[in-house]
């Protein structure tokens, strides 16, 4: 029955979760103060040298904000002397002219940076804190440092219908690609649904505007467009599925089969700490959990999409049907995709207000004081 | 998008690395976000990349498989690279 797995490709590294940022849809954990406790850069080090050894061919360095760490540049310097392609998600707040002169001739590859809407005003409330100069700034520096250049919206309610203004800035600001990603409501995002899940209308006219965006300025700005699951009829392929591709590993040192995954409560992760990359990989019962699709429920177990999307999001399953080994509720074949179709009804009936990443206070003590 | 483009002097676009992985024993161009895994053939096409004429390119390539023509391969793998932006034209790299 067990199988060897495919190795990893790439390795999420979250340097740490701090950030000036507080996104309302963070993926980091809502109890952040409990993993205060970052690896140092020996440890991270050798982590790096163990997953390319693992097979892992990218790194993604990421965080919280990864420029809060200043150690970053000696990782990239080692993510390239393992012949590692290297790149930076960053928030940019902290993205100045030396800082990115210390990245470049370390070796890093290249920028993902995020931005949260068109104009100051609106990225800052979003963001929760004045950056919208700073990111524009960094885009430029970066830019004149020839850093490939991906700039990354995350959407929502609320900026949605500013996508026009969305691309003709990503045009203006001459980056190579602009990634809209619709929110995934997992971590922070989960606990703004109401207040961040778009209408069907809008995500619709959204389509439309990429589509003649696409169309209008072909070679000049690439756009990658991912979907909101909600909307769509079948899940995606998480992680092109749990285990099989990607491994996160988390400030502290926890190994994580996807970012959120901590979420999942009931699941014990894995350390590099106390153990190498490769046994985590290979060995570690997390990782085999929901890895292939044998522990598949039905109707997942009988359909021919099992293979397409491993039965979806686990995170997901776990945050709506208390079930992690459940099948995704999006899917319109699952038995509890009434959950989802409730909680698109109820979006947006009454403005709700943001709850902004916190780094200190646990908010469950805090939610019910709204 | 599709319209074929007729490169002069084809070189790796900003970003984009050409890897040999040993492990795999695969040939890997690596970008932003992303990787194609190449064949023998187009991993020898995109070492050649370097920002040398097409013609030039041409002439190597015969030489390293003399008995095996690879010209539509050649211009049909350049227009792909080209359309998803991982090659550009040194003559008017930005």
């Amino acid at each position: 029955m067990p199988t060897t797995p495919p190795r990893p490709f790439a390795l999420l590294a979250e340097l740490t979760y701090r950030c000036p940022l507080k996104c309302p849809y963070c993926s980091n954990p809502l109890q952040l103060a409990r993993y205060k406790k970052e690896l140092d850069a020996e440890t991270w080090q050798r982590v790096l040298t163990e997953a390319a050894a693992l097979g892992v061919v990218q790194v993604h360095f990421s965080g919280g904000e990864p420029l809060v760490r200043r150690d970053l540049a000696t990782l990239v310097a080692t993510a390239r002397q393992l012949e590692l392609y290297s790149n930076l998600s960053t928030g940019a707040t902290l993205a100045d002219g030396p800082r990115l002169d210390e990245l470049k001739s370390a070796g890093l590859d290249s920028l993902q940076i995020s931005l949260l809407d068109i104009n100051a005003r609106s990225n800052d409330w979003l963001a929760g804190t004045p950056s919208f100069e700073k990111k524009r700034l960094a885009v430029e520096l970066a830019r004149e440092r020839d850093f490939p250049i991906t700039l990354n919206v995350v959407l929502h309610r609320h900026n949605l219908d500013h996508l026009e203004t969305i691309i003709t800035l990503a045009t203006d600001w001459k980056v190579d690609k602009l990634e809209l990603a619709h929110v995934q409501y997992t971590g922070w995002a989960f606990r703004n649904r109401a207040a961040l899940l778009p209408h069907r209308s809008q995500v619709e006219h959204a389509a439309k505007v990429v589509a003649t965006a696409r169309e209008e300025l072909g070679g000049q700005l690439e756009i990658l467009h991912v979907l909101p699951d909600y909307f769509q009829e079948f899940p995606k392929a998480c992680m092109q599925g749990w285990g099989r591709v990607f491994l996160t590993v988390a400030p502290d040192g926890a190994v994580l089969p996807c970012q959120t995954a901590r979420e999942i409560t009931g699941l014990e992760f894995p350390n590099v700490q106390n153990e190498s990359l490769n046994e985590i990989w290979f060995s570690d019962p997390v990782f085999q959990r929901f890895r292939g699709t044998d522990w598949l429920p039905e109707p997942c177990q009988s359909c021919d999409r099992r293979e397409i999307d491993f039965g979806g999001c686990r995170c997901q399953a776990f945050l709506v049907t208390g079930d992690a080994a459940a099948t995704d509720p999006v899917c319109k074949l699952s038995p509890r995709h009434e959950l989802i179709e409730t909680a698109m009804a109820q979006a947006g009936h009454e403005p709700t207000p943001l709850e902004y990443r916190v780094f200190g206070t646990a908010p469950e003590t805090t939610s019910g004081g709204r | 998008m599709n319209e074929k483009r007729k490169l002069c002097c084809p070189v790796l676009a900003r970003g984009v690395r050409y890897r040999w992985d040993d492990l795999r024993q695969q040939h890997q161009l690596l970008f932003p976000e992303g990787m194609l895994i190449l064949n023998d053939t187009a991993a020898a096409i995109v070492k050649l990349c370097d920002g040398r004429s097409l013609k030039n390119l041409e002439d190597e390539l015969s030489q390293s498989f003399p008995h095996n023509p690879i010209q539509t391969d050649l211009l049909e793998l350049l227009d792909r690279l080209a359309g998803r932006g991982l090659i550009d034209d040194a003559n008017n790299a930005s």
